[in-house]
C-alpha cells in the first residue's frame, strides 16, 4: 500500500446543503465530483493521509481577523463559521504536530474577504486564512506567516487584511489584473509603508502554462521565502488557473498544481475558488493531496490533458522570466510608494464594490505615523447600506501612546459613528462598543 | 426451532433456540482441521432428544474463510484491472497473477479510453497456461459504469471455474478497496462451496431440513446460494455474532458499548441508539483494505490468559499469551490468575493462581498482592482507555454538511455489557473505572451463538442517478438503465426500496418496506454555465442487522453440555 512520507491531514468539508443561488458556481456540487474521486482513489487508506471534521469558529475568531459592521452575524452564516473552521482545523492539526501538513478543502472560499466587511465580494464573506492567522497567533504567540495566494485570482482580501503587518508576507500568483476580476494585484503593490515588500504581486499573462507558472514560483516565490524564513508557509489554494475553468483563461494543470506543491511545501493549503468541478476539480485537488502527502502523483492526469496544446506561447514565457528580476526587487528593494500624509497619519481614501451583495462602501483608514510601533489604525466606514461604522486596530507591538489613543476612540460615547469595533491585538481584546 | 453455531477460534458453541426459550445450548473446542467435526458435535449434544423436524433455521458463523487466507491455504486468482489516470495500478498489486490492462472511465463512467481488449485476452491466456481458474475483475469506476468488468467477464467465459466482479460486490467507490474484496471472494470461493456441499450433506444426516444461513462481518446473515457467490462476506462473522448476542439477550435502545473478554484478546463494540455501529468502508483483511460491511469492532490484546510480566515501565498485561493460566495448569502467571489472587474470581484451582503471583512478585521486591493489583489495573486502563478512544473517534469522524456538523448527538454510552468468559469478575473493576454501568447479560457465555441463531439477513445497495445522462445505476444488482425525465429524490428512493425488497425476495427473504433504512439521499443540481441541466442523486439504502426475537431470561439455567 501507498504510504505517506510527510503526514497529512485533510478537512474535507464540501457543505453539501449549502449554496449562494441554485445555480450559482459556489453550490452545493462543487466538491461532489472531488470526493468522489478521492474515494475511488482510496485516497483516505494511504497510510499517514487522514480525514478531519471542521472546527466552528466563534465570533472571537472572526474578530481578531475582521471587522465586521454592523455585526458578525449579519455578515457570515453557519457556512461560514464552518469553512473558517476547517481552516482552523488545518492549523490545529500541524501546530499540535498531529500531522505534519494540513489540506482544508473546504468552502465557501475567503480571499476576497478584506479587513473590513459589509458582505459578500467575489464568493467570500470572511477571510478564511485571515481568521486561521489570526486563531494561531492567539494560541501559539507570534510568528512570521507566508501566505502564497495561488488561486487565478488577486488576492486582494488578504493582501488588504496584511497590507500593513511585516510579520506576513503575502505573495499573490494571479492572471492579469487587466484581465480579470478583481482587476487589482501590480507589482507595485508592496504594502504599506510599515510592511514594504511584504506584499508581492505576480501577475500573469492569461494563457499561461505549467512551465511559466512554475518558472515564477521557482524563480521568485522561492528566493524571497528563503530570504524571509517564515515559521508557517500557506497555500492560498485556488484551482481556477486550470486550463478548464470556466471563467478564468489560464492553463494550468493537476499535474502543474501537484508540482507546484511539492516545490512550496506549504505546512497548510486551504481551497480558495475553481469551479471546473468535473473537469478539474477531482484531478487538481488528488494531485495537490498526493503532493503535500509526498506520495507520487505522477499518474495524476485529466482524461483531456494535452501537453502540447497547453504549453504557452513562446512570447508569454519570455514576458514571465524578464518580468521576474522587477518582482524580487518588490521585496529586496520595494520602493517609498506615494503613501498620502495628512499630519501624523498616513490616509487612505477607497471605494470598494462587493459585486456578489451590490453594495458600496465608502472607508477611510488613518494609520498614526507612529516611531514607537507599527501604528494605531482607524478605518471609517460605510456602505450603501448602512451608516459610517469606526475600527480601532491597536498592532502587537502597541506603545503606551497609540494604546490610550485607540481605547479612547473606542469609548467615545458621543460620535456618529453607527457602531465602533476594537481589534487590540496587543492586550487581545475584540469587541464591539456596547451601544448607547 | 431455531440453530445457532459460531465456530471461534477456541471454542465452537452451538444453541437451539425455541421461540424466545433457550432449549439447548453446548462449548466444544474447535478443531481447525475438520470444523464439519465441531459442527457435527455440538449438533449432537444440542440436538440430543429434540425433533429434527422442528428446526426451521440454522444460522452459522464459521471461521472458514478468515482461515483459509490467514494460512495462506487459498487459491491462485488471475486478476484483471484497468485504472488509467491516478494512482499508480501497482499500488493494489495482489496474488501471483496480477494483470494491469489499458482502458479508463471517469468519475462520471464515461469511457476516456477503450479497454484493450488484445492485452486482455494475453493476461488471461497467460493465466489459463499456468492452470489459474478463478479469476476477479475489477475497472476504476465499475459502480459508474460496468462496461469495461463485464466486457472482462464475458472474455473469460468458459475458461473461468470462477468470477467476482468488481462492481457485484460493492456500489460503493473504492477501487483499491474493490480490487482486494474481489479477490479474497475468488481466492476463497473453492474452499468455501466444498464446505457448503459437505456441510449440507452432514445436515441431511441429521435429518434437519432447514434454512441454512451463513453470518457476514455486518451481523446479518445470507441464504447459503448467496453466500456461494460472495464467501468473503462470511469473513470474521465471529465478533459480529457477539454483538448481535448483545441485541438478542439486553434490552438495547441506548447508546451502549459491548466489551467482549476472551482469552487472548477482548473485543469492544460501541452501539448509538441501540444500533451497532459499521465500519465506514470495510474491514481489512491481511493488511489489505476491503469493502465488506462489517460492524465496527476494535479488539485489544488483553484477555484472561494475558501473560503478566515485569516491563521496563512496570507491570504489563497481556497482549502475550503463554497458555491458560496458572489456575489450569498453564506456565505462567496471566490475568485470570491475578483475579483470583485478589479474590475477585475463583477459577480452577486457586492456590496455583496465588503461588505462581508470588514467585513473580518477589522476584521484583513486591508482594503477591500488590502485584495482581497492578496487572488489573494496568489491563483495565488499557480496556477504558481504548474504549475512550473508540468514543471519541466515532464522535469526530467525518461529516459533510453543515446540519450535521450543527445538529449531530454525540455518541454517549450509558452502560457497557461485558460477556465472555470472566464477564462478571469485571464489572466492578469497569464500573468503577468508567463510571457507567455495568451489565452482565444472561447466557453471556454463548451470547455468540445465541446472536448466530437469532440475527436476520441484512441487505444494502447503493443507487446513483444522473438525470442529464437519463441514466440509473444499481452497481450491486447489476442494474444500469435509462430513467424518465421526471426522475427525482423520491423517485429514487421509492425505487430504491423496491429494488432492495426485491432482490431480498429473489433470496427467499421477505421485509417490509418500513423495515429498509434510508442512510443517504441526496440530490445535487448539476449545472452547465448557468443553466440547471439536470439532477445527480445518490441513495443507500439498506436493511440493517437486527435480531428476530429477544431471548427469553427465565430459560437461563439450561446447561450447557459437553464443555471442556
Amino acid at each position: 500500500m501507498l504510504k505517506a512520507t510527510s503526514s497529512l491531514g485533510v478537512i474535507f468539508f464540501p457543505a453539501y446543503d449549502w449554496a449562494i443561488s441554485p445555480t450559482h458556481p459556489e453550490r452545493e456540487e462543487r466538491l461532489l465530483y472531488t470526493q468522489d474521486q478521492f474515494r475511488e482513489e482510496g485516497l483516505f487508506d494511504i497510510e499517514g493521509i487522514s480525514e478531519h471534521r471542521p472546527l466552528f469558529a466563534s465570533d472571537q475568531d472572526i474578530m481578531r481577523a475582521h471587522f465586521c459592521f454592523p455585526t458578525v452575524d449579519a455578515i457570515c452564516t453557519e457556512s461560514h463559521r464552518i469553512s473558517a473552521g476547517g481552516a482552523i482545523q488545518a492549523a490545529r492539526l500541524v501546530l499540535e504536530q498531529e500531522t505534519r501538513r494540513a489540506f482544508a478543502l473546504v468552502r465557501p472560499p475567503g480571499h476576497h474577504a478584506m479587513k473590513v466587511v459589509h458582505g459578500n465580494r467575489g464568493f467570500c464573506n470572511i477571510n478564511i486564512e485571515a481568521v486561521m492567522v489570526e486563531w494561531i497567533r492567539e494560541h501559539y504567540g507570534r510568528k512570521r506567516i507566508a501566505i502564497v495566494d495561488t488561486d487565478c485570482h488577486h488576492g486582494d482580501g488578504t493582501q488588504d487584511v496584511y497590507w500593513h503587518d511585516p510579520d506576513v508576507l503575502f505573495i499573490s500568483m494571479h492572471q492579469d489584473g487587466r484581465t480579470l476580476y478583481p482587476g487589482s494585484g501590480f507589482p507595485n503593490e508592496n504594502g504599506g509603508p510599515r510592511a514594504l515588500g511584504r506584499t508581492i504581486n505576480i501577475p500573469l499573462p492569461p494563457r499561461t502554462g505549467d512551465e511559466g507558472y512554475l518558472y515564477a514560483l521557482e524563480n521568485v516565490v522561492l528566493p524571497i521565502l528563503a530570504d524571509f524564513k517564515p515559521d508557517l508557509v500557506i497555500n492560498s489554494a485556488g484551482q481556477d488557473n486550470h486550463y478548464s475553468d470556466p471563467i478564468t483563461n489560464m492553463q494550468f494543470s493537476a499535474q502543474g498544481y501537484a508540482r507546484l506543491n511539492e516545490l512550496l511545501r506549504p505546512d497548510i493549503a486551504v481551497l480558495e475558488g475553481g469551479y471546473s468541478i468535473k473537469g478539474a476539480l477531482p484531478y487538481v485537488n488528488l494531485g495537490i493531496c498526493l503532493a503535500m502527502a509526498g506520495c507520487d502523483y505522477s499518474g495524476v492526469r485529466e482524461p483531456d490533458f494535452n501537453a502540447i496544446a497547453l504549453r504557452e506561447e513562446p512570447d508569454t514565457l519570455d514576458y514571465i522570466k524578464a518580468s521576474c528580476g522587477q518582482l524580487l526587487e518588490g521585496y529586496f528593494h520595494p520602493a517609498m510608494g506615494a503613501f498620502e500624509k495628512q499630519g501624523e497619519y498616513f490616509i487612505r481614501e477607497r471605494k470598494i464594490f462587493y459585486d456578489t451583495d451590490g453594495i458600496m462602501e465608502k472607508q477611510r483608514e488613518e494609520l498614526t505615523d507612529c516611531d514607537q510601533c507599527r501604528g494605531l489604525r482607524l478605518i471609517k466606514t460605510s456602505s450603501s447600506r448602512i451608516l459610517p461604522c469606526l475600527g480601532v486596530e491597536l498592532p502587537i507591538d502597541c506603545c503606551p501612546a497609540c494604546e490610550r489613543e485607540g481605547y479612547e476612540q473606542f469609548n467615545r460615547k458621543n460620535d456618529d459613528f453607527l457602531v465602533a469595533q476594537l481589534l487590540d491585538q496587543k492586550n487581545k481584546q475584540y469587541r464591539y462598543r456596547p451601544s448607547r | 426451532m431455531r440453530i445457532g453455531i459460531d465456530i471461534g477460534g477456541t471454542h465452537t458453541d452451538g444453541i437451539l433456540i425455541d421461540g424466545t426459550r433457550l432449549v439447548a445450548a453446548a462449548k466444544i473446542p474447535t478443531n481447525h482441521d475438520h470444523l464439519l467435526e465441531s459442527i457435527s458435535q455440538v449438533l449432537h449434544l444440542i440436538l440430543d432428544g429434540q425433533d429434527p423436524a422442528g428446526v426451521s433455521v440454522l444460522n452459522l458463523s464459521t471461521t472458514l474463510t478468515t482461515n483459509a487466507i490467514i494460512t495462506g491455504k487459498t487459491d491462485p486468482v488471475g486478476m484483471l484491472v484497468a485504472g488509467g489516470p491516478g494512482i499508480a495500478l501497482e499500488t493494489y498489486r495482489i496474488g501471483d497473477h496480477f494483470h494491469q490492462i489499458p482502458g479508463s472511465l471517469d468519475h462520471l463512467g464515461t469511457e476516456t479510453a477503450p479497454l484493450d481488449v488484445n492485452q486482455l485476452e494475453s493476461a488471461i491466456a497467460d493465466c489459463c497456461a499456468l492452470g489459474v481458474k478463478r479469476f476477479a475483475v475489477a475497472v476504476k469506476f465499475s459502480p459508474r459504469n460496468p462496461v469495461h468488468e463485464n466486457l472482462m467477464r464475458d472474455q473469460l467465459g468458459e475458461r473461468a471455474d470462477f468470477v467476482s466482479t468488481g462492481h457485484l460486490i460493492s456500489g460503493q467507490l473504492n477501487f483499491g478497496r474493490r480490487i482486494h474484496t474481489a479477490y479474497y471472494n475468488s481466492a476463497v470461493s473453492r474452499t468455501f462451496r466444498s464446505f457448503t456441499t459437505a456441510l449440507t450433506a452432514s445436515l441431511s444426516g441429521f435429518a434437519l431440513q432447514c434454512e441454512v444461513n451463513i453470518l457476514k462481518a455486518d451481523g446479518g446473515t445470507m441464504p447459503l446460494v448467496r453466500a456461494q457467490e460472495a464467501p468473503v462476506q462470511s469473513i470474521f462473522s465471529g465478533p459480529a455474532a457477539s454483538v448481535m448476542g448483545i441485541l438478542a439477550t439486553t434490552p438495547a435502545s441506548s447508546d451502549m458499548l459491548m466489551l467482549d473478554i476472551g482469552g487472548t484478546t477482548s473485543d469492544i463494540a460501541l452501539f448509538a441508539s441501540g444500533q451497532p455501529l459499521l465500519e465506514r468502508e470495510g474491514i481489512a483483511i491481511d493488511g489489505h483494505p476491503t469493502l465488506v460491511r462489517a460492524i465496527h469492532v476494535e479488539s485489544i490484546g488483553i484477555g484472561g490468559d494475558s501473560l503478566i510480566s515485569m516491563g521496563a515501565n512496570g507491570v504489563q498485561t497481556g497482549p502475550q499469551r503463554l497458555g491458560p493460566c496458572m489456575a489450569t495448569g498453564g506456565p505462567a502467571p496471566t490475568l485470570m490468575d491475578a483475579l483470583n489472587v485478589l479474590g475477585l474470581a475463583a477459577f480452577g484451582e486457586v492456590q496455583r493462581s496465588i503461588e505462581g503471583m508470588v514467585i513473580l512478585a518477589a522476584s521484583h521486591g513486591l508482594s503477591g498482592v500488590q502485584l495482581a493489583r497492578d496487572a488489573v489495573d494496568t489491563a483495565v486502563n488499557a480496556i477504558s482507555t481504548k474504549i475512550e478512544s473508540l468514543i471519541a473517534h466515532v464522535n469526530s469522524k467525518p461529516v459533510y454538511t453543515i446540519h450535521e456538523i450543527l445538529e449531530d448527538r454525540e455518541v454517549t454510552p450509558e452502560k457497557i455489557i461485558v460477556i465472555g468468559g470472566p464477564a462478571a469478575v469485571f464489572k466492578e473493576l469497569l464500573q468503577v473505572r468508567l463510571g457507567i454501568e455495568v451489565v452482565i447479560p444472561p447466557f453471556h457465555g454463548v451470547a455468540n451463538a445465541i446472536g448466530a441463531a437469532l440475527t436476520r439477513s441484512t441487505s444494502h445497495l447503493t443507487l446513483t442517478a444522473d438525470t442529464t445522462k437519463g441514466k440509473l445505476s444499481v452497481p450491486m444488482l447489476g442494474v444500469f438503465r435509462s430513467i424518465p425525465r421526471g426522475f427525482n429524490l423520491d423517485t429514487a428512493i421509492e425505487e430504491s426500496k423496491n429494488l432492495l425488497q426485491g432482490d431480498l425476495a429473489q433470496a427467499g427473504i421477505s421485509i417490509s418496506a418500513d423495515e429498509i433504512q434510508i442512510t443517504q439521499a441526496d440530490s445535487f443540481n448539476m449545472v452547465e454555465g448557468s443553466y440547471t441541466t439536470g439532477k445527480n442523486i445518490r441513495v443507500v439504502a439498506q436493511v440493517q442487522p437486527a435480531v428476530v426475537a429477544r431471548l427469553d431470561a427465565s430459560s437461563a439455567e439450561v446447561l450447557i453440555s459437553g464443555r471442556p
